[in-house]
């Protein structure tokens, strides 16, 4: 993520040569395709999200909120996702830190498995909970002796976020802090810190945009998430309903409105995310470019 | 004695960085780990700031008679200074410099002013005064390295350890910055020890010089000992230019290309050796008179820089090069194709 920003920063510095010497009716027809397919597959279902959600007015649209079964939904996802979110901060910084910072038998396993909730389908994930803590599951007969419901519950929908989220964190902070290597933390041993000094003055600093960067993403995939929730859910209406899976029975029941008024939040959400985002980019490139005006003013200084 | 290292032995997997090293690092003086890459130079310096672990049960550290073997990095008040550095990217110059002094537990750190102070005589010291507000990133190479050096001051060490200290730097601010660091030793007297490897950079600036070689301690002594005396191949090859011939020893003499002389170290020997002469070592006449010499040819003259130097052939095809003093040279009026008379001063033998 550092290197596509300082490259972006390289070529924002010179002033790019055209790539090639095709007529302009080429050039317009190609930027043409592609600004129309962005439209009609972008573009197009986010105004079609707010043009039907406003169809029948302000007053249906606000109406949709005001119904149980929607602020549970609500009020779960934001539930859930304070959950996940700051538990996969905590997890990802701790791998990361483990993986970039020590060597030690098995890392090159953890990198690979840090991979896994994106390299599994999100329902295969879902039914991998069901498969371990459903009632014909693993956990299932010592959890019903317990009383405890995991499948069909709260606590299945937060394990599988937590699992589909995982890697969002650690995977924003790996790379940086590979880069960043262990020469500070080095530097701040010989000079007396601590452990967790060396933590919170040296390393936390260094890596707090990429960790911010990790957490919008972390958030936006955790309110967002379908498939794995879907199916450790259960579906049961003012409990164990999603924002995401409100929507589809929305639009199953063919409430259009509500369905899209609902799916309008996450449309919101999505663009908060790309926005934030886009001003973290903004903050790393900037960190990005004083680093490298300072590196070729090295040569030029005394 | 500040520092005593006796027989440490260091490995990584199967592979072995150091091999029964001892050596001692005298108070106050300045001295020089120098090697060729692999020597195990660094690991050493890593080793006396516990940046490493010792072997187990292979070897000791002392500081000032304290074993310090298993004392880890933040107790042994050591001012490390890396060869990028290694500046908290994050931080001004001050904030760099007063690092040291505010993770001090609360009892020992000093007030606010105190630390201010402190910060602000140590950049007057490197010559950073008016940079404090500075980011690391907006400071050139030779600036970084003082402010590390500054850092390191901070805590008072009881020794600085520099990890190639002007390896990042251009020739130019290279050669301006080691006399510099020599200076400050002087006025500091710190107990200092630097990696290095360049000979010219250990030999200009050390009180002592460790050359080191493959895990093991070849020699130790002053650059003029070290230079003049090497006790071995390693050394005598590493330290300068040399001309190496294969040789016969009898008893006290060595016969090589025609000639027969005394070795240096006036022992006895026997059977084939390798013989090493120093460029200045040999002695050019424009003719024999009668002393032991060799015939030689010259092939190139390179007469810019304080000494002539001469690229010779001499009669059994074997190429040497010879230095002389450039009204040596002169006297001698030689030029390319001449005939020259060589004779050895001084021949190594090991």
């Amino acid at each position: 993520m550092a290197g596509s920003a300082s490259m972006s920063v390289a070529v924002g510095a010179r002033a790019a040569p055209p790539a090639t010497r095709d007529a302009p009716a080429v050039r317009w027809t190609l930027t043409a395709i592609a600004l129309a397919f962005l439209a009609l597959f972008l573009v197009l279902p986010l105004v079609v999200v707010f043009a039907e959600a406003f169809r029948e007015g302000i007053g249906a649209y606000l109406a949709s909120f005001d119904d149980p079964d929607a602020l549970a939904a609500i009020s779960l996802t934001l539930l859930t996702a304070a959950v996940a979110v700051p538990l996969n901060v905590a997890f990802g910084i701790c791998a990361a830190w483990a993986i970039t910072k020590f060597k030690f038998p098995g890392r090159p396993l953890l990198v690979t498995l840090i991979d896994l909730p994106f390299a599994v389908s999100p329902v295969v994930a879902g039914l991998i909970f069901v498969l371990v803590f459903g009632l014909q599951g693993w956990l299932g007969p010592w959890l019903v002796a317990r009383d405890i419901r995991v499948i069909f519950a709260v606590p299945g929908i937060v394990l599988a976020t937590l699992f589909i989220t995982f890697p969002f964190v650690a995977r924003e902070l790996i790379p940086l802090m590979e880069e960043q290597g262990t020469e500070e933390e080095q530097a701040a041993m010989t000079l007396g810190a601590r452990g967790w000094t060396i933590f919170r003055r040296v390393t936390l600093p260094n890596i707090r945009w990429a960790l911010l960067y990790g957490v919008i993403l972390c958030n936006a995939r955790a309110m967002g998430e379908f498939g794995a929730v879907s199916v450790v859910s259960g579906h049961i209406r003012g409990r164990t309903n999603t924002l995401p899976l409100h929507v589809e029975i929305l639009y199953n029941e063919y409430s259009f409105v509500a369905a899209f008024a609902t799916a309008s939040l996450l449309a919101v959400l999505a663009i908060a995310t790309l926005v934030l985002k886009s001003l973290v980019e903004y903050r790393i490139q900037r960190q990005v470019a004083r680093a490298s005006a300072g590196a070729a003013g090295r040569e030029a200084l005394p | 004695m500040s520092i005593q290292i006796r027989n440490v032995t260091k490995t990584f997997g199967s592979f072995r960085a150091l091999d029964d090293v001892s050596a001692d690092i005298p108070t106050g003086e300045l001295v020089a780990l120098l090697g060729p890459s692999g020597s195990g130079k660094t690991t050493l310096l890593r080793l006396i700031a516990g940046l490493e672990d010792l072997d187990p049960g292979r070897g000791s550290i002392r500081y000032y008679e304290e074993d310090i073997t298993g004392t880890p990095v933040r107790k042994r008040r050591v001012g490390f200074v890396f060869q990028h550095y290694a500046l908290f990217r994050h931080m001004t110059v001050f904030e760099n410099v007063a690092f040291g002094l505010r993770v001090l537990p609360r009892g020992a750190r000093p007030t606010k002013a105190a630390i201010r102070d402190r910060v602000l005589e140590l950049l007057r010291l490197v010559q950073l005064d008016g940079l404090a507000g500075r980011y690391p990133a907006q400071l050139s190479g030779g600036q970084r390295q003082r402010v590390a050096l500054a850092r390191a001051l901070a805590v008072e060490p009881r020794v600085l350890l520099l990890d190639e200290p002007f390896g990042a730097l251009d020739a130019k601010v290279r050669t301006e910055l080691r006399q510099w660091i020599r200076k400050l030793h002087d006025e500091l007297h710190i107990t200092s020890v630097f990696v290095t490897h360049d000979q010219d950079e250990a030999m200009e600036i050390a009180d002592q010089v460790v050359v080191m070689n493959g895990g093991r301690v070849e020699q130790i002594g002053s650059p003029a000992e070290v230079y003049h005396s090497p006790r071995t191949e390693f050394v005598m090859n590493f330290l300068g230019q040399v001309n190496t011939f294969t040789g016969r020893a009898v008893g006290r003499d060595i016969e090589f290309a025609d000639l027969r002389v005394a070795a240096s170290d006036g022992r006895l020997r026997d059977g084939e050796v390798r013989v090493f002469v120093r460029p200045h070592e040999f002695e050019l006449r424009g003719r024999a008179n009668g002393q032991p010499c060799a015939a030689a040819t010259v092939l190139r003259i390179h007469a810019a820089g304080s000494v002539a130097r001469l690229d010779l052939q001499l009669a059994d095809g074997k190429l040497i090069t010879a230095e002389v003093p450039q009204d040596r040279f002169a006297a001698l009026a030689a030029s390319t194709g001449d005939l020259v008379y060589v004779a050895p001063r001084r021949v190594h033998v090991f």
